[in-house]
């Protein structure tokens, strides 16, 4: 028992030390993160291969006159939207962070819970400078707010050896509807056994990339009012959806993990989806040489292009002390600077949405893993094409509606009933 | 008839360790393999265990928020087993209406989620963050304090409390022990089994916590474990063999506490005692 | 109950001594009443400050409404909406169905291991025990790896029912409303059982052992030393994890979130994670949360409640 109580004494005289000296570190950074005048500021974002090198690259390209420190902080996104949410609600600005980067979808969901959380940059850069469907979603009220940062563009990502064998080139795919994208994806599975593409019934990516090829959404131009009872390019991505079940075309995954798997274990002949699952395929090296990318099919409708986005995300100014060195860090690095882009470009493969930045030669150069196709020229010009549309507010919130109408929809409910059916709810879950 | 009683025993007992080591056993295995072979659930050792480990600490700092981990669950822990016991030893030992009046309100504390007072003990922590750094946001303090007081241990004391001989008290006072020393000098040598158990309990929830550090803390250099895991598993691309590792490291000092506590569970404190 | 034992150790005490005692017992009981208190002035501050305020301020939300931060008070509509709201109602119902299985099946399962992991003269009892409890310290990413795969399509899961026939055409477990639940019920149960066998093992250790050997004198069997002894012994530990275990299950987020993300449609949703999904998945509203936050605390109340009188501890 002595042995017992010494060991208790010892734990806890360590234990109290350890948490001493880490209190006297913290009281010293708390104290001039207090004044007004900063001289350090945070940035947060989450992926250390892209938007955190991103941001490492710009401290290195920063020439704005500001002294200051940039302090870049990786936290997962999911964690920073609820760092976020819980500070800002909470009314309290320590430990928020001067810069950070949200997803385009929940964009305006903060701009609009917290109107005065956000630092408005107007004035500061020029919005004309970015990709026309950037700009929906980063402004509101006139203002705005975001600096347009990655582009979400989507691709068709093909496996050509499992094409070839079905007697097909990429060519063939390259402009089509997902009508004849469905029929092709049966003859391949014919001749080669394998899936079209994986399908997750719980992540409706898929439909919202289908649906913004014709500039729909799920909400009205207003960004709140739920538009699916009647909405046509809705109802058109629900029926290719079951056609391509009805085909059998679709691998059944479950989660991102699967998901991946999937085209690393060459099970799935396409992959259709945002340009940042490049390293993700790239990382299959024994594939080399076996993929290319192709334009997004378009719904068969009038007036949809073969031009989607799926993900994609803004950087933010929060409105707190620091915000207009901040500002000024933004404009002379994502805002303005070309050479930026390159580096970016050549170095983490990201890919902005600074128009300007598009027509460097970094954008050229030819992948070989792609089969030395130009990917990421090809992927900037198909951004441009982009229709522009509002996400608005609830995207998730209707899409977790939607998956249970699609659930109701694939078991034989008429299409009609189960739309009306999500419009009712999501009216009265939305108010 | 007695070896039948046994081999079904032995046979269940082995059926159910099997399936609970499963998972584990994977996590294991998935740390010698490619990020490719994990996410398809390969079963078979790999040779990238070096390689991952490599990678592992190139990207994280594993090794501080290992510390922060321990010295947070350490605080916890201690702060817990002494306040609940004591707490749950009042309100059995020293019973009284109004105590059991309290009592009944402090079970209602461990009802809500803590989701649902996230934000206000934010703003909490947020008023004192100027008068005392050391409780404010982004400290250590703040991750203990809301936790090391649960409503929880002081009931699993209390519920062990009924099963200890009040004649002990009894005999300590007689003795000539004040209050506090039958406390320290006879319940806590007795009940040591129960203290055990809410070490094993108390160090594991802390150590697995998640929301509540991560809304707290803002510091890279003060994360904890958890909160490093979730970050590896962020990127567009993550390396599910690197995070395998990082978990497995992560699992360890739990499965060692209870490894060493679960000694103390062995024969009958009173009455017979056996060797 | 303290007045009792006082009583008896005035009994026991020697002749001699009894005169002076009873002018210090006076003041000692009086004492002793006060000194109570102190033991539990801490927790009851600490849980006061860390808990209770933040309750009440979550009460108050419970009648606000509003995006982030826009909040205002909006009387009892957030109430009302529950009742109209599909996937409350769904997740009300699922997780009452978690409820009313996983509880009891581990609460029993948990009782059993503890009681054959005891046993002082069974082999390798280190090993079975640590391997119960890893449950509960495997890292969530792996075990959802792990059961999405087992309960795949093709995998083992199915095969075993194929190969032996139970089944003649595989089982897509996660995408099926019923089968989806049952695979959460599985793993909750799966990864909570060795928890609470810890409580179980520990206050098995402050069961008097003679009480056993007198009953197997008396000729009672395993079962009866069970039924007869080991549950009536354990009766505050069991009433102490249902009630903690309701709780849990009542806000189980993790599992769910992790293996099925509510799916499919909203099958599997529980109350916590539509909690979550209202504060941050969604565009958040803090107020309605709240309301929602505030069905489990009564829901656990009311289960509470029972369980005590069912225990039959005076209220």
């Amino acid at each position: 028992m002595k042995k017992f109580y010494l060991m208790l004494v010892l734990l806890v005289g360590m234990a109290v030390l350890a948490a001493c000296s880490s209190g006297d570190e913290e009281a010293s950074g708390g104290s001039s993160e207090g004044s007004s005048s900063v001289d350090t500021i945070t940035a947060w974002a989450w992926d250390p291969a892209f938007n955190i090198a991103a941001l490492e690259k710009a401290k290195e390209a920063y020439s704005g006159d500001g002294d200051f420190e940039v302090n870049i902080i990786e936290n997962a996104q999911d964690d920073i939207i609820q760092k976020l949410n819980t500070g800002l609600s909470s009314g309290t600005t320590k430990g928020m962070p001067n810069i950070v980067l949200i997803e385009d979808y929940r964009a305006q969901s903060f701009l609009q819970a917290y109107p005065d959380a956000f630092h408005p940059l107007t004035d500061v850069i020029n919005s004309n400078d970015f990709a026309d469907y950037k700009i929906a979603t980063t402004s509101f009220d006139g203002e705005q707010y975001g600096l347009p940062f990655d582009s979400g563009v989507a691709g068709l990502y093909v496996r050509t050896d499992y094409l070839e064998e079905a007697g097909y080139t990429p060519e063939d795919l390259t402009n089509i509807t997902w009508d004849e994208y469905i029929e092709i994806g049966k003859k391949v599975k014919e001749a080669t056994g394998k899936n079209m593409l994986t399908l997750d019934p719980n992540d409706l990516g898929q439909i919202r990339m289908m649906i913004q090829t014709n500039g729909s959404w799920y909400v009205d131009e207003d960004g709140s009012t739920p538009n699916l009872a009647g909405n046509e390019s809705l109802e058109k991505a629900f029926e290719t959806y079951k056609k391509m079940m009805d085909a059998d075309i679709g691998k059944i995954v479950s989660d991102w993990s699967q998901f991946v798997g999937a085209f690393n274990s060459g099970d799935v002949a396409s992959v259709p989806t945002g340009n940042w699952i490049t390293p993700s395929i790239k990382q299959a090296a024994d594939q080399s040489g076996k993929w290319a990318v192709v334009p997004m099919p378009r719904l068969d409708m009038e007036g949809a292009v073969n031009a989607s986005n799926l993900g994609g995300s803004s950087w933010y100014i929060l409105n707190v002390d620091g915000k207009e060195q901040a500002a000024d860090f933004m404009l002379n690095t994502f805002g303005s600077n070309v050479d930026l882009y390159q580096t970016l470009v050549k170095d983490i493969g990201a890919l902005g949405t600074y128009s300007a930045a598009a027509e460097g030669d970094a954008y050229a150069v030819e992948d070989e893993f792609f089969g030395g196709q130009q990917l990421l020229s090809d992927l900037s010009s198909w951004t441009d094409e982009i229709p522009g549309v509002n996400y608005g507010l609830h995207t998730y919130a209707i899409e977790d509606i939607l998956v249970t109408g699609m659930q109701d929809y694939l078991n034989g409910t008429e299409l009609k009933t189960v739309l009306e059916n999500v419009q009712g709810q999501a009216e009265a879950q939305l108010k | 008839m007695k070896n039948l009683k046994s081999i079904f025993i032995y046979t269940f007992l082995s059926l159910a360790a099997i399936v609970s080591i499963f998972p584990f056993l994977w996590m294991l295995v998935s740390i010698t393999n490619k990020s490719v072979d994990v996410t398809q659930g390969r079963l078979i050792p790999g040779t990238h265990l070096i390689e991952n480990m490599k990678t592992l600490f190139a990207t994280v700092d594993i090794v501080p928020a290992l510390m922060n981990s321990a010295i947070i669950a350490i605080i916890t822990t201690i702060l817990t087993l002494l306040l609940a016991s004591l707490a749950g030893y009042g309100f059995e030992i020293h019973r009284s209406k109004g105590k059991d009046i309290v009592f009944n309100i402090l079970l209602l504390s461990m009802m809500i989620p803590f989701a649902a007072i996230m934000v206000p003990l934010y703003r909490m922590f947020g008023s004192i963050s100027d008068t005392a750094p050391f409780l404010g946001i982004d400290s250590l303090g703040a991750v203990i304090l809301p936790t090391a007081t649960t409503a929880f241990f002081i009931f699993f004391f209390r519920q062990n409390t009924k099963m200890f001989p009040k004649d002990l008290v009894e005999a300590g006072r007689i003795d000539g022990l004040s209050e506090i020393g039958v406390f320290f000098r006879i319940y806590m040598p007795t009940m040591k089994t129960t203290y055990a158990a809410a070490a094993i309990i108390s160090f594991m929830n802390s150590w697995n916590n998640y929301l509540w550090p991560l809304v707290i803390l803002q510091s890279p250099e003060k994360r904890t474990i958890p909160l490093l895991i979730s970050n590896l598993g962020s990127s567009y691309a993550p390396d599910y063999g690197v995070i395998m590792s990082a978990i497995v490291i992560a699992t360890l000092p739990t499965a060692l506490v209870f490894f060493l506590m679960q000694k103390h569970f062995v024969a009958g404190m009173m009455g017979s005692v056996k060797g | 109950m303290s007045q009792q034992s006082t009583k008896k150790g005035e009994l026991d005490l020697p002749v001699s001594l009894r005169y002076k005692e009873t002018r210090r017992e006076k003041n000692g009981v009086f004492f002793r009443k006060k000194v109570g208190w102190l033991f539990v002035i801490i927790s009851v501050i600490a849980i006061t400050i860390f808990n209770f305020y933040p309750m009440v301020q979550a009460f108050l939300l419970s009648f606000q409404s509003g995006m982030g931060g826009n909040l205002e008070y909006v009387g009892f509509n957030n109430w009302q909406r529950l009742f109209g709201d599909p996937t409350f109602i769904a997740a009300l119902t699922n997780t009452s169905i978690y409820l009313l299985i996983q509880v009891p099946l581990m609460i029993v399962l948990a009782l059993f291991f503890s009681v054959l992991l005891n046993d002082p003269k069974l082999k390798f009892r280190g090993f079975f025990r640590i391997a119960i409890f890893l449950p509960c310290v495997t890292s969530l990413v792996a075990y959802s790896v792990i059961f999405k795969y087992l309960f795949g399509i093709d995998g083992i899961i199915n095969q075993f029912l194929l190969n032996f026939g139970f089944i003649s055409q595989t089982i897509n477990f996660l995408a099926d409303p019923f089968w989806a639940k049952v695979v959460i019920i599985l793993a909750i149960t799966w990864r909570w059982t060795g928890y609470n066998m810890i409580f179980y093992l520990a206050a098995l250790q402050n069961v008097d052992k003679s009480i056993y050997e007198a009953a197997r004198i008396d000729g009672a069997n395993a079962f009866q030393q069970f039924f007869q002894i080991t549950v009536p012994m354990l009766k505050p530990i069991i009433l102490f994890t249902s009630i903690t275990s309701t709780i849990g299950t009542l806000q189980i987020f993790d599992e769910i979130v992790n293996i099925t993300n509510g799916g499919p449609g909203n099958a599997t949703i529980s109350i916590s994670q539509y909690i979550y999904n209202l504060s941050f998945e969604y565009t958040p509203d803090f107020g309605y949360a709240s309301t929602v936050s505030y069905v489990i605390v009564i829901l656990v109340v009311i289960l509470s409640i029972i369980q005590f009188r069912v225990a039959g501890e005076k209220k």
